[in-house]
């Protein structure tokens, strides 16, 4: 099985720069990716969904998120649904206020001590949800939670633990665009893919093609009987990347 | 919003990046700039509310000279001002910024040491004077 990277959670700020609880969602998130849960969290900035790539959209697909809003707008859960897939989880900090009966947070630019105690109830939930996302089981090419049967072939992961997450301007998931029968078709994943089917050993041929095949189509949705031209376009790129990585 | 019907106020978009420090470097000069330099000049425009296409914010880039600030090479404030409508009359980048004034060396990202507080003032001074000679030039000049 390929050692793709592990189930994470993906935590998306508003960061609503007019508004204090705008701040207080970066910090929280922050907080989150950095210190609570730093080998379990990535994080997207919200402009991504729209300026930045393919991978970027596949951002809430590929990682069940968390969206973390400011106000009642919901920026971060909304456009993440219109532009990416619908979050598995929102957490909004007025709310959040509210229940705990916290005073009203200001200063967007110096967060006043309601504010930065909202930081700390934000934080909390939101490593609360990322503990309950990571125990369910994540469907990356649905881009939403499966029963555990159905979701055997989703591999975990042997990534490195430990490293601090930080926010992936620029490194979305990878995706790789390949002609097929004329049209270009992007596929989330692919380099990885390939990188890790080069690692095990595993030459251009026609067992690799249907490995590949079946590991693409987890992240990827492939039309009904398009498998063998699937198959031949993988084993193609593959041959390509492979040549190419032996040539180093 | 903060917008309010203030016509002819330059709208400053900053980063929303939290992971990087030239990300707070971009908001602590937008900062710099509506709350103490020119808050009657400009205004702030939320880069979540022009992704999520909201009317207002729309038609504050719209209507009026934008100042984006970038905190990497993806430019995200630039690229939704444009794709919003509107007029980018100047482009900062902060790692350009820094690159000319290296001896404020910023670091730290929840919370800027001291040369993270003088690029993002130095950035700011610089855009409250292009606010300056858009103000007097009237709705100010393009971008490529």
């Amino acid at each position: 099985m390929v050692d793709l990277p592990k189930k994470k959670v993906g935590i998306v700020s508003c960061s609503g720069e007019e508004l204090a609880e705008g701040t207080v969602t970066r910090l929280a998130a922050l907080r989150v990716l950095e210190q609570l849960r730093p080998a379990d969290t990535v994080t997207i900035c919200l402009p991504l969904f729209l300026a930045g790539g393919e991978g970027d959209r596949a951002f809430a697909r590929f990682y069940p998120t968390i969206a973390v809003d400011g106000c009642e707008l919901h920026c971060a859960a909304r456009a993440t649904e219109m532009y990416s897939s619908k979050p598995a989880a929102s957490v909004m900090v007025r709310e959040l206020v509210a229940e705990n009966g916290l005073g009203q947070p200001e200063g967007r630019r110096r967060l006043n001590p309601a504010g930065l105690q909202a930081v700390d109830v934000t934080a909390k939930r939101i490593t609360v949800l990322v503990d309950e996302l990571l125990g369910k089981h994540w469907d990356r090419q649905a881009g939403t939670f499966v029963e555990p049967q159905a979701d055997s072939a989703v591999p975990e992961s042997t990534e490195e633990t430990g490293k601090v997450a930080a926010c992936s301007c620029g490194s979305g998931i990878p995706t790789q665009t390949v002609q097929m029968d004329g049209q270009e078709v992007t596929l989330i994943a692919l380099p990885l893919i390939f990188e890790q089917f080069r690692q095990s050993r595993k030459p251009p041929s026609g067992t690799t093609a249907c490995e590949l095949l079946d590991t693409v189509k987890l992240y990827n949705p492939a039309p009904d009987g398009a498998d063998e031209q699937y198959k031949t376009v993988l084993m193609r790129e593959y041959a390509v990347f492979y040549e190419k990585e032996a040539a180093r | 919003m903060t917008g309010q019907n203030r016509k002819s106020r330059v709208v400053i978009v900053p980063c929303s990046g939290i992971g990087k420090t030239y990300g707070t470097v971009s908001r602590e000069a937008a900062y710099d700039v509506i709350e103490d330099l020119r808050p009657k000049e400009t205004q702030l425009v939320a880069l979540s509310m022009l992704v999520l296409g909201d009317e207002a914010a729309r038609a504050a880039v719209a209507q009026n000279p934008a100042i984006t600030i970038d905190g990497c090479k993806l430019a995200c404030a630039t690229k939704m001002v444009k794709e919003s409508g509107g007029t980018v009359a100047q482009d900062f980048a902060v790692l350009d910024v820094y690159r000319r004034y290296k001896q404020f060396k910023p670091q730290g990202i929840a919370e800027l040491n001291e040369g993270g507080e003088q690029l993002a003032h130095t950035l700011a001074e610089e855009i409250a004077g292009i606010v300056d000679k858009l103000a007097v030039g009237g709705e100010g000049g393009q971008n490529g």
